[in-house]
């Protein structure tokens, strides 16, 4: 068997005091696209930002593409990593934020070029290029010298798809993408994220969306107080679920 | 609808003549207000006691020209100093060292506390405690720089350290409004796209604090500009340095205040506009 583009192994985190996940395991195969749903305050998020190295975790360790995720390991031993090094490592992972979080002193495409220009040292010819192909992509073409303030939601968060996928990265994750939008914005963006799942991208996506999750999901974790509680395919999960909490919170959620 | 209903529905269109409330208060008060204004103002021009051609006599004397540009040195290097000192002590400030952090709470803490007026005597005095200035390798003897202290701190470089030193114990706080007013959301986008935190800085949040920065630091420039008035205590060679020794010389004391007064407004002036139209720049994006 291939390695998994994402193993998560027996990760613990805490804010203080406070513990956040406790031991979750979740492994994510190349191309798949796993969602995780569950209640506010579950540690989905949390999980998603230790993915990215955003948060250190405690305990446990996090593979990406075969890598350690924040350390390196010698001797038995875990250093961890300089910025630099974590840096780069940040750079294969996309990540789309619940906010859009696109910088509003730049346009859409320098928004999209600005990281492969300053972090890859891209050629400025190329970066546009593609900045314009991935606008391109996600129906923006004509958007590319409008600042985020002149966008809608749903426009702000395709840019942020397009910047993020600007890396090239070989793993997308999604943290709440359509929580922030109106309702009539909601499709624009899933639709893009619909597409790119089904270009073989692989992505973790945490939502509420569970539409989204059934009809794109090959898995859907459902977590809970910190734990994964309950996994597999999208209609044993949704429409079947085994544990207590899933199905009090779906019956909540998809009535 | 019934026909009858249609016609209650009709607005009754009748002009009535508005009477707006008399406020004879407010009247009366600026008419006081006024007549207060009227009186300083013959009391200056008409004063028997002050002789304004005097004070236009000496408006473009070429020692006041010369005070006023210093005063503008010193303000624009003051101002550019104490931005960057601002800047380097915000960031520090902000750092997750303790120790570093604790260094810049300090400098703000000492430097916005003393008055500038004893800040300026202090270090125009330093010549007094440290007989030469050396820049090299404690304790070795190396160095690459060493002069008498009253060589290197001129009244003018004294000043402009003193300035320097106080304005960027005040601006640090403006800098770390403004880089704090920035969420954490913007960190973790340049963070999740593989910048360091260096780049962020410089490209993400800098930028973006900018905005917040500039209106303050408007007031922080005309506050400067006035403060340059202080260095007089020092001989700074400035604008009011110049006219009080002029007066010195011939007693025209409030003539030559007067005249100090006149381009201190007429700069001031100059700024004012300045900031309006570098706010509505920056209000537009």
């Amino acid at each position: 068997m291939s390695t998994p583009m994402v193993s998560i192994e027996g990760v613990d985190k805490s804010f203080g005091h406070k513990q956040i996940l406790f031991g979750v395991d979740l492994t994510v195969e190349a191309g798949e696209t796993v969602c995780l749903i569950g209640p506010s305050g579950c540690g989905k998020s949390t999980l998603l930002r230790c993915v990215n190295n955003l948060e250190e975790i405690d305990g446990g360790r996090i593979l990406v593409d075969g890598s350690l995720v924040g350390y390196r390991e010698h001797d038995g031993k875990l250093y961890e990593l300089r910025e630099n090094a974590a840096c780069a490592q940040r750079t294969r992972v996309g990540m789309v934020f619940q906010h859009f979080n696109l910088f509003p002193h730049m346009t859409a495409l320098q928004n999209i070029t600005f990281a492969p220009l300053r972090v890859l040292r891209e050629d400025k010819a190329a970066a546009r290029e593609h900045a314009h192909e991935l606008l391109g992509q996600v129906g923006l073409a004509d958007k590319a010298d409008a600042y985020p303030s002149q966008l809608s939601g749903g426009q702000q968060q395709r840019v942020a798809i397009a910047r993020a996928l600007a890396m090239r990265p070989k793993l997308m994750l999604f943290d709440e993408p359509t929580s922030a939008l109106d309702p009539e914005l909601v499709g624009e963006v899933l639709a893009v994220m619909r597409g790119l799942a089904g270009s073989g991208m692989t992505m973790i996506v945490v939502t509420h969306e569970m539409g989204f999750a059934r009809e794109v999901a090959q898995r859907v974790a459902f977590m809970d107080g910190g734990r994964i509680v309950e996994q597999g395919t999208p209609e044993a999960v949704l429409g079947n679920p085994r544990n207590e909490r899933s199905r009090a919170f779906l019956s909540a959620v998809l009535q | 609808m019934t026909r009858a209903a249609e016609e209650t529905r009709q607005p009754v269109r009748v002009r009535r003549r508005v009477v707006p409330v008399r406020h004879y208060g407010r009247g009366a008060l600026a008419v006081l207000a006024a007549a207060v204004v009227a009186l300083i103002i013959y009391g200056f021009a008409g004063n028997p006691n002050i002789e304004w051609p005097v004070v236009g006599d000496y408006l473009f004397h070429a020692d006041i020209l010369e005070g006023l540009l210093r005063t503008l040195e010193m303000t624009a290097l003051g101002m550019v100093f104490s931005l960057i000192g601002a800047t380097i002590v915000a960031l520090m400030r902000m750092s997750p060292s303790r120790v570093i952090s604790g260094i810049a709470a300090g400098y703000i803490f000492v430097f916005r506390g003393i008055p500038l007026i004893l800040l300026l005597v202090f270090v125009g005095n330093v010549g007094l405690f440290v007989d030469r200035i050396t820049i090299g390798i404690p304790f070795t003897g190396l160095h690459v720089f060493s002069e008498p202290s009253s060589a290197v701190l001129t009244p003018f470089v004294a000043s402009v350290i003193g300035l320097s030193l106080a304005g960027s114990g005040y601006m640090a706080e403006i800098v770390r409004a403004g880089l704090l007013a920035i969420g954490r959301g913007q960190r973790d986008a340049a963070k999740a796209l593989g910048l360091n935190s260096l780049r962020t800085t410089r490209y993400v949040v800098l930028p973006q604090a900018l905005r917040v920065i500039v209106p303050p630091m408007g007031n922080e420039l005309i506050s400067m500009l006035k403060a340059t008035a202080i260095v007089s205590v020092i001989g700074g060679g400035d604008l009011l340095t110049i006219a009080q020794a002029i007066s010195g010389a011939n007693y025209r004391t409030i003539e030559l205040l007067l005249v100090a007064a006149v381009w201190y407004f007429v700069v001031i002036a100059v700024l004012t506009v300045g900031q309006h139209y570098l706010e509505r720049r920056i209000a537009e994006r």
